[in-house]
Parts: C-alpha cells; structure tokens; sequence
C-alpha cells in the first residue's frame, strides 16, 4: 500500500513539475510518431502523401520553372524526412536560384523602365516578383511607379509665394487654392523654403480658361468675312478642342481652310495648298476639284522647270505631286525624265558616282534612263583602267604611295578590279619590308 | 482498517481532482487545437493529420485565424472536402502570391448591374430570370463572390483570393435591385457592393434609405456613387475652374457624410458616375482617404491594376449566358519566364 502511495505521489509531484510543457512534450513525441507514421504508411493510406510524393511534386513543379512552388514542396518533403541531405541541398540551392533569377529580371525591367518602354518593364518586373514573391523593388514598380503619378513633388525655394508657384506649374496664379487644399495650408501663409509640396497634376484642358463657344463661334464669323482666314481658322480649331461636335465650328474651319488653301495656291505653294485641302472633312467635290487644279499648275511649273534643264526643281515638283497622287502618270513622267537627263549631265561631268545615285531613283526600265546607266557604267570601268595603268607607270618608278592612289580609284570606279586589289596588295606588303628594313 | 481505507479514498480523490483540473486548465490554454492532431509546424505551412471532427473552415480558423480561407487548404490539396485521417497541408502563405504563374497571372472580373425588370429585359435593365441564370452559374461553375474589401486585398498584395474570384457590383440604389436582385443574392449567399448616389435615394423609383438600411444590416456593402451622379470628367458651360472643382469635393465629400448620418458607415470606394474620372478627381479622392474606385471599363483586373481606376464589366440585358461567360475572365496569358 505504502509502495502504490509513493508511485501516486511520484505521478503527482512529475505533472506538476513538467506541467503543461511535460504534455506538450509528450504530444510532440506523439507527433514525431504521427509525422514517421505518415511517412512510413502513405503509400499505403488513401489521401495521405509521402515525401517521395512531395519530392515528386516539387520536380515537376521545377521542371515548369515554378521554383516557388518546388521549394515549398520541397520543404514540406523535408518536415516529413528531415534526414535527408539531399532535401536540404536542394532547398538551399532553389533559394539562392529564385533570389538571383528574380534579381536578373528586376535589372532589366529597370532599364527597361528608365527606356520608358514600360510594357517590357512590366513583364520583367512582374517575372523579378514570380520568382522571389518578396521582391519590394519589383512590386513598388509595379503598384506605384508604373502607375500614373496624380501629383508632382515641389520643394519650395526662397521667394516662393503660393501665388507663383501655381504660375509656374498652372499658368494662372488663381489655381493656388488647389496648393492650399491639397497640402492642408492656410491660404494667406507662404509656405516655408524647403517644404515639399504635392501639386496635383490637370489635365490641358483644365488648365485652359473656359470658352465663351458663342462668343467665339461669332468672332470666328467676322474673321471670316474681314478675309482673316488663318485667324478664323485658328479660333474654330480651340472651340473644337472644348467641343469636338460643335457642327457650326466644323463648318467655319472648313471655310477658312479652304480660303487659306485658295491663297496658298496663288502663292504657289502647292504643297502646302493641297495639305490644307485635305484638312476639310468630310471631303467634297468642291475640295477634291480644288486639289486636281493645284496638282495641274504644279505640272505645268515641272515642265517649265524641265525646259529650262532646272532639273533638280523639276524633281522636287514632281515628287511632291505623286507624294499626294501616287498614280500620277504627268507626275512620274516628268520625275523619270528629269533624272535621266540629271544623270547625263552628271556623266557628262564625269560626277559617275553621282550620276550612278540619280539614276538609281527612276523606275527600272525606263529607257532613257536604262541607257544612260549603261552609258555610267562603261565610262566608269573605262575610267577605271585609266587609272590602273597610271598606277602601273607609278609603281614601275618605284612611286609606291602613288601606285596605290591610282589604283584605290580604280577599285571606287570598278570594285571588281581583281588587277589593282592585287597589285594594292603587294605594294602594301613592299612598302612595310621598306619601313623595316629602313 | 476503516481510517486507513478512509484515508486512501481521501488521497484517491485528491488525485483525480487534481487531474481533473489540470487537464481541464490544460485544455483551455490550447482551445484552437482541439480537434486536430498537428504533425508539423513550418514557417511556411502547417503539416495536420485531420479527424472527424475537422472542416475546411474549422481547419482554415484554426490555422490560419480565418475560417473564410478553407479554399485555400482545399486548392493547395486539391480536394473538395476532407476525409479523416488524412494529412493536409495548410499553406501559411499562398504558393502564387499575386496569382503570379508561369504562363500569366490571375485577373478578377468586376460585374456591374444597374436596373432590373421582372420579366422582359431591356438595355440596361436584366430580368430576374437572366439574373438568376448568371447568379447560378457562378454557384455551379466553381466561382467564388469576393467582397470590394478582399479584391482590395489582393490588390494590395496583402492576401490572397480563390483562382475563380468575381465580384459584384449594383450602381444607382434602383429599387428594382432591392425587390428582384436583393433576394437573389441571398439565396446564393454572394456578398455584393452597392453604389448609390445619394439624390436619387428615396426618388420614384430608387430605393429608400430603409431599403438600404437592411441591406446593410444583412451584411452588403454600401458604397459612394456621388451625390448628383454628374459627369465628373466634364466642366459645366460657364463654371469657373474654382467653381468645378468645389463641385467636385462636395459630390465626393456630401455622400459620404450623408452615408456616415443614416448608416454609421463611411464609404471607402468609389464608382465614377458613367465610368468617367480624370488626375484630378483621383487627387481628391486619395486627399479624402477613398482606398479605391471602379470605371465602367471593360475587363478583368491583376493586383497591379491602378487602384482609381478599376475595371468593372457592365452586365447588360437581353444578354445570354454565352454573353455572361465573356466578363469571367480570370487569368490572362501572358508568358512569366
């Protein structure tokens, strides 16, 4: 009986001596048995993985280059079987690859951003936080940087008053009462030097003071009639800037454009003439009848260009009509002719390489300029041997230096000269033995 | 003999009284692991061998300290519900923060309602029909209704959301949302926003205050739609810059105090009456502590979405549920490598 007391009594003193912490203990031993026992039983218990299932999971998952997740799956392998080396290998190894994979891509989102090509920013930012999902470079990029700013920072300098500095940043000092309320400031109070500011940004057309349409559209009218038509147009242009289907606007400015096309052409400047035509929309006959005419007299000022052998004018002409009429063939005539007899007189002047550029912009197979090409051609590669055997009297002087000028333009005139590239060659190679033996 | 065996009766129920005690202090000072028996704790997941006793949400409270997150042990285990005796793993942190994956990232679809009609549809109002045909596929399709506060939340990159996540929106405070999308709602269990602007409330055809009073009494979200529900984006004809931009903090300051008057609530989210804002707006809502606002512009939303300017779909009439399917976008391909 005294023996069973004392066990009781042992019983009693060990509970309350190891407490709570002598349970726990003992429900850790218990886990530790659950975490083999799961291990050890998985394959065979329906539902309940092992680590070699966890090890196969967290492969696949790397083999998709979903590191995050193989390491997790690695990890929960390694609580299962805390023994394995290789487990512990493995995790140390994904970690540093997911910190320096997502490292390399926050570098290039980085110049990316800097290069304001943002949409490639934004996948490698958001690559740089796939791999390392604690990565707090790659996340402000993307939930704060790469997101329109709705304010500008300012630091106050010496002298600033409110009133200047919504001057400077909104045209109109009396948009200092934004200042005031977005930065909680007393109104009459100049803010001190040094204080960072938050300037909200607004959009142009906030900026812009309000328009009176009528007022304007009324203006506009009388500008039209006093002939002003550059200033008439320009009014419509602002009223439609605030009211985009103000159908009376529209009208206006398509009048005034029309009247400064008219006047442009009196001047004889087509080019600008016709682009003014093409502002009015919708188009009209009245418009299009208008743009034909000025691409008549721009002929008619390429043929008089040409009489005259004025041939670089005659192309500028020509080409500003088939740049607004493509299909042209007046146009494209004229442009042909004018570089062929550009080209023969550059050849005449022996300006080949020149003549060989022109040439070159005219349509293959135009027959002036076909022949004339041919004519380049010839009279460079007969150039080309003049300069050869000029090369051939130096070299046989012992003239080294100017052997190889005279055949370096040969080969410019005839690049397929094998003659002068060998003969350069070998003139190269005794003027070093000179300077070596000298 | 009669004493000693007294006294051993006497030792005997101070033994077990004592234990008693203990094991009951014991128990009382772990009350979360109850039911469970815990196999593994990691800084990263929790190793659990379930019982019988054990739910998702059971499991999702007592571990994660939030019995809302029961997808979350479901999808990592991939199952649908437990067993007992099965090991699962508990993530303590989600394995594809931000829904970032390697062939694109998750995207949340926000869904706007406005009116509604009872039988026949029209443009922008839906049938009851329609509504409860759409409603009922997100039950039976694997979509979860999240709250305004945990798109949010995923948005921030605070917490996690199911990969199937949707969100639902009314703008307006119709009272044809009360009479006809109210019960709906209920009947399936989805949480949902409202927007109202505060003129319209207790109109002909609006809802009352009382109206929203229940609703938010049953647990739906009021939030901010302005006070006039005027284009906030546009200036009036002869309204001085000064002028439009009081206008602006009162269509945004008054329902907000109104809200805080007749519910006890503050509004923290915003719908951009038509859809429509601008910088400037934006500002004045960040000054006032609005932690977002919704557009009415079409498609899903990442966590990168800019917070002012979320994307919500608008569900039109006369749509069917081929229609529907198209505002579910919930993830976007785009290669992560």
């Amino acid at each position: 009986m005294k023996h069973a007391l004392n066990v009781l009594s042992l019983i009693i003193v060990l509970y309350f001596v190891t407490g709570c912490a002598g349970v726990l203990g003992a429900f850790t031993d218990f886990t530790e048995k659950v975490s083999k026992e799961t291990s050890d039983k998985a394959s065979r218990s329906k539902g309940v993985l092992s680590p070699s299932d966890y090890i196969e999971k967290a492969t696949a998952f790397e083999k998709n280059d979903e590191l995050q997740a193989a390491l997790f799956y690695f990890k929960v392998a390694g609580a299962l079987n805390p023994d394995d080396p290789d487990i512990v290998d493995k995790i140390s190894g994904l970690e540093s690859t997911v910190v320096h994979k997502s490292f390399e891509h926050l570098q290039k989102g980085g110049k990316f951003f800097k290069n304001k090509q943002f949409k490639e920013a934004r996948y490698h930012f958001l690559t740089a936080l796939r791999y390392d999902p604690d990565n707090k470079e790659a996340l402000d990029y993307l939930q704060n940087r790469l997101i329109p700013k709705t304010y500008i920072s300012y630091r106050v300098s010496e002298n600033d008053t409110l009133n200047s500095i919504s001057e400077n940043f909104y045209k109109n000092p009396e948009k200092a009462f934004l200042i005031v309320y977005f930065n909680d400031l007393k109104p009459d109070t100049a803010p001190l030097p040094g204080t960072l500011l938050k300037l909200p940004i607004l959009a142009p057309k906030l900026i812009q003071p309000t328009l009176n349409i009528p007022e304007e559209l009324l203006k506009a009218e009388s500008l039209l009639k006093k002939r002003q038509y550059e200033a008439a147009a320009s009014i419509t242009e602002r009223i439609l800037q605030n009211d985009p289907t103000n159908t009376t606007a529209v009208d206006l400015k398509n009048s005034a454009d029309y009247q400064v096309g008219i006047q442009l052409s009196r001047e004889k400047k087509y080019g600008e003439a016709i682009n003014m035509f093409k502002k009015i929309t919708p188009k009209s006959e009245v418009v299009d009848k208008s743009i034909q005419d000025v691409i008549e007299k721009e002929l008619s000022q390429a043929e008089n260009f040409l009489k005259e052998k004025k041939y670089t004018a005659a192309i500028a002409v020509a080409e500003n009509i088939l740049s607004h009429d493509p299909s042209n063939k007046a146009g494209r005539d004229i442009m042909n002719t004018a570089l062929c007899q550009n080209g023969k007189s550059l050849l005449i002047r022996k300006k080949y390489t020149e003549a060989l550029t022109v040439l070159n912009r005219a349509d293959p197979g135009y027959e002036c300029v076909e022949r004339t090409l041919s004519s380049v051609k010839n009279s460079m590669k007969k150039q080309a041997e003049i300069h050869y055997l000029q090369g051939v009297k130096y070299f046989l002087n012992e003239e080294l230096q100017s052997a190889i000028k005279e055949w370096e333009t040969t080969l410019t005139l005839d690049p397929e000269h094998i003659k002068a590239k060998k003969d350069i060659k070998n003139a190269r190679g005794l003027l070093e033995k000179l300077k070596k033996v000298q | 003999m009669p004493k000693s065996e007294n006294r051993k009766k006497t030792i005997l129920f101070k033994f077990f009284l004592l234990n008693f005690l203990f094991l009951a202090a014991c128990a009382a000072g772990t009350p979360n692991h109850r039911n469970t028996s815990k196999a593994f704790i990691d800084d990263d997941f929790i190793l659990v061998k379930t019982t019988d006793k054990d739910t998702l949400s059971t499991l999702a409270a007592d571990h994660l300290n939030d019995p809302t997150k029961g997808w979350l042990i479901a999808e990592f285990n991939d199952i649908e519900t437990l067993t007992s005796g099965r090991t699962v793993v508990i993530p303590r942190s989600p394995l594809h923060k931000g829904g970032l994956k390697t062939d694109g990232f998750q995207t949340v679809p926000v869904l706007v309602y406005h009116n509604f009609s009872k039988n026949s549809s029209g443009k922008t109002s839906v049938s009851e029909a329609e509504f409860e045909t759409q409603m009922k596929y997100l039950k039976e399709n694997g979509f979860h209704v999240i709250s305004l506060d945990q798109l949010l939340d995923f948005i921030d990159y605070k917490e996690p959301i199911p990969d199937k996540s949707v969100a639902i929106t009314f703008d307006d405070a119709w009272g044809s949302i009360y009479d006809i999308a109210f019960p709906i709602l209920k009947k399936y269990g989805f949480p949902a926003t409202f927007f109202i602007y505060t003129d319209f409330v207790g109109g002909g055809k609006a809802m009352s205050w009382e109206q929203i009073q229940t609703l938010s009494e049953q647990g739906f979200d009021i939030q901010c739609q302005t006070k006039t529900h005027r284009n906030l984006t546009v200036r009036k004809k002869n309204e001085s810059f000064e002028e439009y931009f009081k206008a602006l903090e009162m269509e945004i300051d008054y329902p907000n105090k109104l809200m805080e008057k007749k519910l006890k609530k503050t509004c923290k989210y915003l719908a951009y009456p038509y859809g429509k804002t601008n910088d400037l707006i934006i500002a004045i809502l960040k000054k006032q502590g609005y932690r977002a606002a919704f557009t009415v512009e079409w498609g899903s939303n990442p966590f990168f979405v800019d917070k002012y300017r979320i994307h919500r779909s608008i569900i039109l009439g006369k749509h069917d549920i081929e229609s529907f399917k198209k505002n579910l976008s919930v993830f976007k391909k785009n290669e992560l490598k």
